[in-house]
Parts: C-alpha cells; sequence; structure tokens
C-alpha cells in the first residue's frame, strides 16, 4: 500500500515538474514577444508624433485626417502647404530615419556576432570611410545629388571588397586578417577624404563635403527612399533567415565548421549584407556613427543574444533612436544639428551609463 | 560506423607536425590519444575534424574517403568536444545545445520542435537538464563542459572527438566529466579523446596510443601500452606505475613520480653557496 502511495505522489510530482517546464518555457517566448510588441509599439508612437513635431507645426487631429485623407475620400479644407509638409517633407525623412537607424543596427548586431566581439561597428570593414571617400570626390567635381549618392555607395563597396579581398591573401587567422585590412583600409580612405577637402576650394566645397561627413537627414527626398530600400531589406531580410546560423557563428568559427556551418560562405554572405546596409545608409545620410555599436548592445541586454529576437530588437529600436535623435536635430536648435554630432553627444553617454549600470549583455 | 586514418600526414602550411600515422577506430570503443606538448595531438584533431586540409595519406569513414565533404556532412558524422571555453554572448543552455542540430537543419530554417526534445534529451541523458533554462555563461566549468558534451550528443554522431575534455577543470569535474565518456561508447559512439593524463587513458579508455613526435610510439591496450619507459621517453620525466585497489576491491593503475621531492632534504641553498664558489 505504502509503495503505491509514494508511487502515486511521485507521478504526480513528476507531471507538475513536467508542467512547470512547460510553462517557463511557453512564458520565457511569450516575454520575449511581449519585448518586441513593446518595442514596435514605442517605435510607432515616436513615427506620429515625428509627423505632428517640427517648425511647421501640425495639430494631432489635422494630422489624422490628412493621413486618412489618403486612403479614405475626405474633403481637403486645410492649407495645401500641409499637405507639401507632411508629405513630401515630413513622411520621407522619418522613414530615411528608420530605414538608415535600422540598418546600422542590424549590420552592427550581425558583425558583432560574426567577430565574437562586442565592441565591432558596422563601419569595421572600412564602409563608412569608403563611402565618405567617395562622397567627398563626388562633391569636389560637382556631381549632383544623384552622383554623390551614387559614387558613395561605390565607395562603401569598393573599400569593403578592398579589405576582404586583402584579408584572403594574409595567411593568418582569417578573423583577425580581416579586422587587421578593414583597420588598414579604412585608415587609408580616410587619409584620402582629408586630402580632397584639402584641395577642395575653402568658400564652396570644404563646407559642402564637411557638413556631407558629419551626417544630416535635412534633404531626404522620397527618391533617395526608394533608392536604399531595396538594399536595405534585402541585407535585413537575408541575415534574418540565417538567424540560426548567426547564432552558432557568434561561437567562433572554428566551432561554427565543426557544427556544420560552411563559414567561408557564411561570413561572405554577413558581409555582402552588412556592407550593402552599410553604404546605402552612408550614401543618404552621411556618416552616423554609434548607432550600429550601441542599439545591439541595447538590444541584446533586452531581449538576449539569440538573433531570432536580436535582429527584429535592432531594427526596431534602431529606427526608434535614429527617429528620434533626428526629431532632435531638427527641433533643438533655429539651425538643424548634423545628425552624426548628436549621436555621438547622446550615444556616448547613454552607453557609459549603460556600462556602469546594468548587467552586460557579454562577458 | 568505422573511422581510419591510412599513412595520414597533418600540418600547417610547409611544416610537417604528424608524419604518416595509421590507426583504426571502432563504434563501441574509447581510444585515448597520450603525447606531450606539441607532438601533433590538436593538429591530427583538426584534421580529422576537416579543420585543416590533409597534407598526406587519407581519412576514411567506412572505407570512404572524407577529403571533399562538406562541413555539414562531417558534422553529422563526427562530433567534436572542445576544451572548456566562455563565448563572449549568454546564450542560454538550451540554445547551445541545439546548436549540435545544425548540421541537420536546413540553412534558413530554426530549429524545429523534434530538435527540441533531440536537445532536451541529451541533457536529460547527462543528468543536466536542471541546466536547460540557465545562462551558458554563468555556470560552473564543469557544468558547461557537460553542456558541450550534450551538445556533441544531439549532434547524433557516430564518431566522438575530445581534445583535453578536462584541461582547465578542477580535480572533481575532471572526474564527473570523464565517466560520462564511457557511457557514451555504449551508445555505439566511437570515442576519440585527447588525455593530459595517463590514468585518464588507464580508467577511461580500451585503448592507448602513445604519439611521440608526430609518429605512434606504440597502440594496444592502456596496460600493456602505457609504460614506465615508453612515459619516458613520451614526457622526458621518471614515473613509475603501480597498481592499487579502490575500495570497491577494483584494480586502477596510476602513475607517480618516481622521485618525492617532499623527502629530499632541502639542496637549494647549499647548491647556490657551490655555484658561488665554482
Amino acid at each position: 500500500m505504502g509503495h503505491k502511495k509514494i508511487y502515486v505522489i511521485g507521478r504526480v510530482l513528476a507531471v507538475k515538474t513536467v508542467i512547470k517546464e512547460r510553462i517557463a518555457e511557453v512564458k520565457t517566448k511569450r516575454d520575449a514577444g511581449w519585448k518586441i510588441l513593446i518595442l514596435l509599439s514605442t517605435l510607432i508612437l515616436i513615427f506620429i508624433l515625428s509627423f505632428a513635431l517640427g517648425r511647421y507645426p501640425v495639430p494631432p487631429g489635422q494630422l489624422l485626417e490628412v493621413l486618412a485623407s489618403r486612403v479614405f475620400p475626405i474633403e481637403a479644407h486645410w492649407n495645401a502647404t500641409v499637405e507639401t509638409v507632411i508629405f513630401q517633407v515630413r513622411l520621407p525623412r522619418i522613414f530615411a530615419a528608420i530605414l538608415v537607424g535600422a540598418a546600422l543596427s542590424t549590420a552592427g548586431a550581425a558583425y558583432q556576432g560574426m567577430f565574437k566581439n562586442p565592441l565591432v561597428s558596422p563601419d569595421i570593414l572600412g564602409a563608412s570611410a569608403g563611402a565618405g571617400f567617395g562622397a567627398a570626390l563626388a562633391i569636389y567635381f560637382s556631381f549632383s545629388m544623384l552622383g554623390i549618392q551614387m559614387m558613395a555607395f561605390v565607395g562603401g563597396l569598393l573599400a569593403v571588397g578592398l579589405t576582404y579581398g586583402i584579408s584572403l591573401r594574409i595567411r593568418h587567422d582569417p578573423m583577425l586578417a580581416l579586422v587587421l585590412s578593414g583597420i588598414m583600409i579604412g585608415s587609408l580612405f580616410s587619409a584620402a577624404i582629408s586630402c580632397i577637402k584639402y584641395i577642395a576650394d575653402p568658400y564652396d566645397k570644404l563646407p559642402a563635403i564637411t557638413f556631407w561627413l558629419m551626417g544630416s537627414l535635412a534633404s531626404i527626398t522620397t527618391r533617395d527612399v526608394y533608392m536604399v530600400l531595396t538594399p536595405i531589406l534585402f541585407g535585413c531580410i537575408l541575415l534574418y533567415l540565417l538567424r540560426w546560423r548567426l547564432n552558432v557563428l557568434a561561437m567562433g568559427e572554428e566551432e561554427a565548421r565543426v557544427l556544420g556551418i560552411n563559414t567561408g560562405v557564411m561570413k561572405t554572405i554577413v558581409i555582402v549584407c552588412c556592407t550593402l546596409m552599410t553604404a546605402a545608409s552612408v550614401s543618404i545620410s552621411g556618416m552616423i556613427g554609434w548607432v550600429g555599436l550601441v542599439i545591439p548592445h541595447l538590444a541584446r541586454m533586452i531581449v538576449g543574444p539569440n538573433y531570432r529576437v536580436l535582429l527584429p530588437a535592432s531594427i526596431l529600436l534602431g529606427g526608434g533612436y535614429l527617429l528620434l535623435v533626428d526629431d532632435l536635430a531638427r527641433l533643438l536648435a533655429s539651425m538643424e544639428i548634423p545628425l552624426g554630432i548628436l549621436t555621438a553627444l547622446i550615444g556616448v553617454p547613454f552607453f557609459l551609463y549603460l556600462l556602469l549600470n546594468s548587467k552586460w549583455g557579454w562577458k | 560506423m568505422e573511422m581510419e586514418f591510412r599513412n595520414l600526414s597533418c600540418g600547417y602550411g610547409q611544416r610537417r607536425v604528424v608524419d604518416g600515422i595509421s590507426l583504426k577506430l571502432k563504434v563501441g570503443e574509447v581510444v585515448g590519444l597520450l603525447g606531450a606538448n606539441g607532438c601533433g595531438k590538436t593538429t591530427l584533431i583538426k584534421t580529422i575534424l576537416g579543420l585543416l586540409p590533409v597534407q598526406g595519406g587519407e581519412v576514411l569513414l567506412d572505407g570512404k574517403n572524407i577529403k571533399n565533404w562538406t562541413s555539414a556532412q562531417i558534422a553529422r558524422v563526427i562530433g567534436y568536444i572542445p576544451q572548456m571555453h566562455t563565448p563572449p554572448f549568454p546564450f542560454e543552455v538550451l540554445d547551445v545545445v541545439l546548436m549540435g542540430r545544425t548540421a541537420h537543419i536546413k540553412p534558413f530554417s530554426s530549429p524545429s520542435p523534434q530538435d527540441v526534445k533531440i536537445a532536451e534529451q541529451a541533457l536529460d541523458m547527462l543528468n543536466i537538464s536542471y541546466l536547460r533554462d540557465r545562462v551558458y555563461t554563468e555556470i560552473s566549468g564543469g557544468e558547461r563542459q557537460l553542456v558541450l558534451i550534450a551538445r556533441a550528443l544531439a549532434q547524433e554522431p557516430r564518431i566522438l572527438i575530445m581534445d583535453e575534455p578536462t584541461a582547465s577543470l578542477d580535480f572533481g569535474n575532471q572526474i564527473k566529466v570523464l565517466s560520462h565518456v564511457k557511457q557514451l561508447a555504449g551508445m555505439n559512439i566511437a570515442v576519440l579523446m585527447s588525455c593530459h593524463f595517463p590514468e585518464h587513458a588507464f580508467i577511461y579508455s580500451n585503448r592507448a596510443v602513445l604519439l611521440n613526435e608526430g609518429k605512434i610510439l606504440h597502440s594496444g591496450t592502456p596496460g600493456e601500452t602505457i609504460t614506465a619507459e615508453r612515459l619516458k621517453t613520451l614526457y622526458g620525466v621518471d614515473v613509475d606505475i603501480v597498481s592499487v585497489k579502490n575500495r570497491m576491491n577494483q584494480e586502477l593503475r596510476v602513475c607517480i613520480p618516481s622521485r618525492n621531492f617532499a623527502l629530499q632534504p632541502m639542496q637549494s641553498m647549499d647548491r647556490r653557496k657551490e655555484y658561488a664558489f665554482a
């Protein structure tokens, strides 16, 4: 009798533990889902807020009416300027801020895993320096806006291509070879930028180059947004599809290979994705630092290192953060503040605060 | 499943570290690989795993040369347990074990519920299910090594390669980790384990292979292979091998140094004086 009782109690306890485990599992999954949902709603909130904010104030009611008029047949009883401000000026700028922020954060998150180093940013392989060089050269030769953007994009691809090509010829730890040649190519292009600035006309071209390099979304048009949409979406989607493999790659190259990943192909795909996204971003926004370094950290602190949730979190956080900073750039002073300055001014203290006050997302 | 090295040579670039060794591994046996630092153990292991190109000879799995196999093909047959390490990102233990399933998962997919079940079974087999939702970087070194074994089990390999799996573990954790090695062999897996203590080969392996300067010095049962003379050749030190009985009345062989330095008079000061006069 006694044995049977104990047996029954044992069974009940075992079943209870199993149920508890299942609940815990569902809970962690749901937690991550909730976090993503909160991040998404925050982004949407900032998105709507950004329409109303600006030199030309648009009351929220009117804003909703104008937005709705695009879908529903509502009689236009507002000033035509309102529509121009919302759709020609603010809409493309808002989308550009979200796209650039998301692209830089996603590229940063992917690189940090691949290089097994949480201090890596999207310009580690020279993409930004190359894009800056392309843009400076285009400004020097008085190219059109489209020409400047194209040159910046091509410059970014060229720099990373050179870095990658050189790293293959270095007989050493392949990751170290990549970082080293990235730093060297980056310095080389930075020197080339300085050289162009030195010989540029100091009253006309030099300020243009300098302002471009500081980064800004002030002159964004709808065409720019369409132009960068493809490379950025391509990069984000492909990286998200490879999310599990990114996890394994973050354990180190040798281990990833032993676990069955063709690390050579995988590395190339990651580099292509990140470079397309970074070069596209820099080509319309100029150099914007710190987003690609800080945001993946923040995302990792919130949702953990698994790329299944880390990538969506980086996209939402990065987009929201840059949109917010761009709003500040528009509003803080009577003159536009270059975006690159603000991201550093806000990003660095914020990063330090995180480092000093919370559990790190890495060891 | 049978693994065979035929006249296998390995090394880095021009430098040849392992020179023409031949060896066979069968499912169900544990082979202990012994040798001094730099004798080529790790080089041999890296070559078998496909991390280094084969420099000569061949690695055969069931008679098939694996030279042109992809890393996924190799990973479906050969599992690897590295030395204890700390990755920079705080993955959950279950995720780390699930990484063992990578070779069975399509490029754009994530682990399925079926994969999760296999990973949970692997954790269960090593009695570490309680670690499932813990953070890999926050558990102890011994637990981390057991998680790596679970990861290799989730890979469902036929051959398991361990590179000094207990290096940098404390005394208790060494025994805990090694006690699972025999269990692995019982699961129809061939185990090749490089050891840094001859005792480990005595207690946990069926066969010992002594690697000396890139060549096999001797291989056979641990008892007849590991002798005081061969250890002298391998490591350049004088040791005695003695048989002792544990409390279960089981016979064990241990290696002890031939000199007990604690019992010798302190000579160092006198020596220094001698040198000073010389």
